[in-house]
């Protein structure tokens, strides 16, 4: 089927640019211009669509208003700004309304790849309820001792940035706000930025402060109104924490570059992300999930499927991907659970993932962390590692671990 | 009457001749001592009124110093000698001029016949200066502020009396004050430089948008026509050997319609003009930008202020757009007036923007109603009248006095320094002699009229 893309901007010029320059992808995508988003209300009244793509600063209804209205009318819309103003004065909640931000003059190639992207993962996790809740997430519950670390740091006259920077980089939802915030238009840093503590410096104190405390980028998980027993969130973060640990090291010990190992940190953090999305979102449906793997024996692969059709790295994956984070970052996500599903298989921070989170997960006896398979020999050789490297890598395991604690 | 008769009577009238001396001696010798208690007396008044004097010369903060009919220094109190750096010994006698009025502000050497304390003894004026040099002992020198006053005897002319004051500290707090008015001028105009600069990318980047897409379009669309007509010229090479077959034509006709030829026919033209639209709305914000900023041109100089008044209304554009209507009615009679290119553009920069906000706020519940504003120039006599008016707000009687004050805004804090409307009237005024005028009715809008002169005037009449 079509995918069906809608397109706001006050400028008919701009529209009738877009519509040639895109006309190539007439086969695969149905679109729609319009030149106001009063017109795009009445439009999305009457027709469904996949995505939309929308100017901020229009005259009558503005972009803000528009994506507000477009969220809660058809939740699982995929919202992306395209915006002359890359300047800071615009209202920050735009930046946390939209799932990416581009900036005018964008390269159309570019804007071809975040919708295709985007449209992919969608596409990829094939239960349209979870894509519903995924697309309308704006807020990821962050661990509350790190919250309340947080936000005591940033009151404090005399807290660094890189101290903030620090903390970001303990919390998977904390960084992967922080990264959807840096690498968004709507800062302009110009560049792609992966490691928490960088995106912190980049954006500097008062706009930390900003999107912290007033915007509130930034939520705290709230265990009251958590309905699933034995989950504990704070094994959940160090089974992420020492993942994200253990595959840095395992990426400077195979000698990657800095960018690749960035990637790979940040990989491993957020792993598990979509673990916490269902926990949090379906609560009976992931006891359901659980009890399979408990009293079925399942593992959790396959019981993910039972239930959702698909995995909770797909879940994370299509959060971050829409997010705009790095494709490394988000392929190693989405297929840490099955490192074979994923096309071309090179080394890759998948691939370190997938041993980071194998390694530990042999280690951890929490039952929501037991190991889906022992380490895949084959795909380790297709992806040019070699199997004897494993001693070697336990015992950086026991090494990040020991750093863990401290 | 026998000789002892007339000897008595002799001795009688010498003896009374006699006791009238000795009355008189001794009247005189009273007269005489009463005289010298007064002088004595006179002369304790003296000394005391000298020391009085004194005690006033060198309590006086001033320095004051009498120069004799030559020029030399006669007297000098000690607070004077002091800011001088000499003692009093030295200085009295010497030529004051030559000592400690030499040299001009500029270092160029003071002929003594220029010199206002001077012209004081030569021909009687009072003088007051403000900002002339003294030169101390050390040769170092502090601006000063003195008054000469001449000095008569029996009506002669013989010499001035003058007081003076080291005005250095006056000085540099007028220069902090000043400094402190240019900076904060200048903060904002960068603020509204970097409002406009954003404003202007945004104005740049929609443009640069649909002509990159137009040329990735056309890029696509050539390499669709150069297959087609690929195809048509193999046809015709066919055509020119045999009769060409039903299959060839339909080959030709299938690729016509695979790449949507009429599509193509039909956009081709549209994006190409689009583009030219697009090249041609960037060229004229750059050419706008490029009069508005107008560097360096501090002096006025004539200018046609309806080209101007039109480059800042293009570079202000996305101040406006979204909230108004601009209408403009320019006189083309009216001749080149005589501006500061870039203080005449900040003017209608300000006014403009003071109005996009005015119609904002009152646009505030219902967004989709544009408000209008209008700029009209026109000939009038000595004067080249514009008027700029908005269907904003309105601005409140009470307040309306003080508009142009520095610092006041009605905005929220850090919407705005209150500095836009004190500019336009100190430029307006203070610059270029001319008048400001506001008219406002709350609800319906405000109109400013400046009024500027087309004839400029002598300097003198121009403040500083």
């Amino acid at each position: 089927m079509k995918k069906r893309i809608l397109f706001v901007d006050d400028e008919q010029n701009l529209l009738d640019g877009l519509r040639r320059a895109l006309r190539g992808q007439r086969k695969e995508w149905d679109m729609a211009f319009v030149l106001s988003g009063c017109e795009a209300l009445e439009l999305a009244r009457k027709e469904h669509f996949d995505a939309v793509v929308c100017d901020m600063r229009m005259p009558g209804m503005d972009g803000i208003e528009l994506l507000n209205n477009l969220a809660s009318l058809q939740p699982d819309l995929i919202r992306i700004v395209l915006s002359g103003h890359s300047d800071r004065s615009m209202d920050m909640h735009s930046a946390v309304l939209t799932h990416q931000y581009l900036a005018k003059p964008c390269d159309i190639e570019i804007l071809k790849a975040v919708l295709t992207r985007a449209l992919h993962l969608r596409d990829a996790l094939t239960n349209e309820r979870l894509q519903s809740l995924v697309t309308g997430m704006s807020f990821l519950p962050s661990l509350p001792a790190i919250y309340k670390e947080l936000t005591e740091r940033m009151q404090s006259p005399n807290a660094t940035i890189r101290e903030i920077g620090d903390i970001l980089a303990k919390d998977p939802a904390m960084t992967a706000a922080i990264l959807k915030m840096v690498n968004s238009a709507f800062f302009g840093i110009g560049r792609h930025v992966s490691s928490p503590t960088e995106a912190a410096t980049l954006l500097g104190m008062n706009m930390l402060k900003a999107l912290a405390l007033s915007v509130g980028i930034f939520s705290q998980f709230n265990a009251s109104q958590f309905k699933v027993e034995d989950f504990s969130i704070d094994t959940l973060w160090r089974h992420s924490q020492a993942v994200a640990a253990l595959a840095k090291q395992i990426a400077q010990a195979e000698g990657c570059e800095k960018e690749f190992i960035e990637n790979c940190l940040v990989a491993g953090l957020l792993h598990d992300i979509g673990i916490l999305v269902l926990a949090e979102n379906v609560p009976d449906d992931f006891i359901r999930c659980n009890r399979l793997m408990t009293e079925e024996g399942m593992d959790r692969y396959s019981a993910e499927h039972e239930i959702f059709g698909a995995t909770h790295g797909m879940v994370g994956a299509y959060l971050l991907g829409l997010w705009g984070l790095d494709d490394q970052v988000v392929d190693a996500v989405a297929f840490h659970q099955c490192p074979t599903e994923a096309q071309h298989p090179t080394l890759s921070p998948l691939a370190i993932v997938y041993i980071a989170g194998a390694l530990d997960k042999a280690e951890s006896d929490q039952d929501l962390t037991a190991p889906e398979s022992p380490l895949d020999a084959h795909y380790l050789q297709t992806v040019g590692l070699k199997a004897d490297r494993l001693e070697h890598w336990r015992a950086l395991q026991i090494e990040a671990d020991e750093a863990l604690e401290q | 009457m026998s000789e002892i008769e007339h000897l008595t009577r002799r001795c009688e009238r010498e003896k009374r001749a006699r006791k009238q001396a000795e009355a008189l001696l001794e009247q005189k010798s009273l007269d005489l001592y009463k005289l010298n208690q007064e002088l004595a007396q006179l002369a304790a008044d003296l000394a005391e009124r000298e020391g009085l004097m004194r005690s006033i010369l060198e309590a006086v903060g001033d320095g004051i110093f009498g120069v004799d009919e030559n020029g030399c220094t006669t007297f000098i109190n000690p607070v004077g000698a002091k800011m001088l750096g000499w003692t009093p010994e030295e200085i009295i006698g010497c030529n004051h001029h030559q000592m400690v009025h030499h040299t001009k502000l500029d270092g160029s050497p003071y002929p003594a016949h220029e010199c206002p304390i001077y012209s004081a003894f030569k021909d009687g004026k009072v003088n007051y200066e403000d900002g002339e040099l003294f030169w101390r002992a050390d040769g170092s020198s502090f601006p000063v502020e003195y008054v000469s006053t001449p000095l008569y005897k029996h009506g002669e002319l013989k010499g001035a009396v003058i007081t003076f004051s080291d005005i250095a500290e006056r000085k540099s707090h007028e220069k902090e004050q000043n400094m402190l008015e240019i900076q904060l001028r200048h903060a904002q105009k960068l603020e509204s430089i970097g409002q406009l600069a954003a404003g202007i990318a945004h104005e740049i980047n929609t443009p640069t948008q649909f002509v990159s897409d137009n040329t990735r379009f056309l890029h696509e669309s050539f390499e669709d026509l150069g297959q087609f007509i690929e195809a048509c010229n193999h046809l015709l090479e066919a055509a020119g050997k045999a009769p060409v077959s039903a299959g060839q034509l339909g080959k030709v006709k299938e690729l016509s319609e695979e790449i949507d030829l009429d599509y193509l026919l039909e956009e081709i033209p549209k994006a190409i003009s689009q583009s030219q639209d697009g090249l041609k709305r960037i060229s004229k914000i750059v050419r706008a930008m490029k009069e508005f900023s107008h560097p360096g041109t501090e002096e006025k100089t004539p200018i046609d202020i309806n080209v101007a008044i039109q480059s800042t209304i293009d570079v202000s554009r996305n101040e406006w757009k979204y909230h108004a209507n601009m209408v403009t009615d320019l006189d083309p009679d009216l001749p080149l007036v005589p501006c500061i290119p870039g203080e005449f553009n900040q003017v209608i920069l300000n006014t403009i923007v003071n109005g996009a906000h005015a119609i904002a706020d009152i646009a505030g519940d219902s967004p989709e109603e544009m408000g209008t504003i209008t700029i009209r120039t026109c000939w009038e006599g000595d004067w080249a009248k514009v008027t700029i008016s908005d269907t904003g707000t309105g601005i409140p009687e009470s307040v309306r006095a003080r508009i142009f004050d520095p610092f006041f805004t009605t905005k929220e804090v850090g919407k705005g320094t209150g500095q836009g409307l004190a500019i336009v009237y100190s430029a307006v005024v203070d610059k270029h002699s001319g008048r400001l005028d506001v008219e406002s009715e709350i609800g319906k809008g405000t109109t400013f009229t400046i009024r500027l002169p087309l004839y400029s005037k002598t300097e003198g009449q121009q403040s500083g």
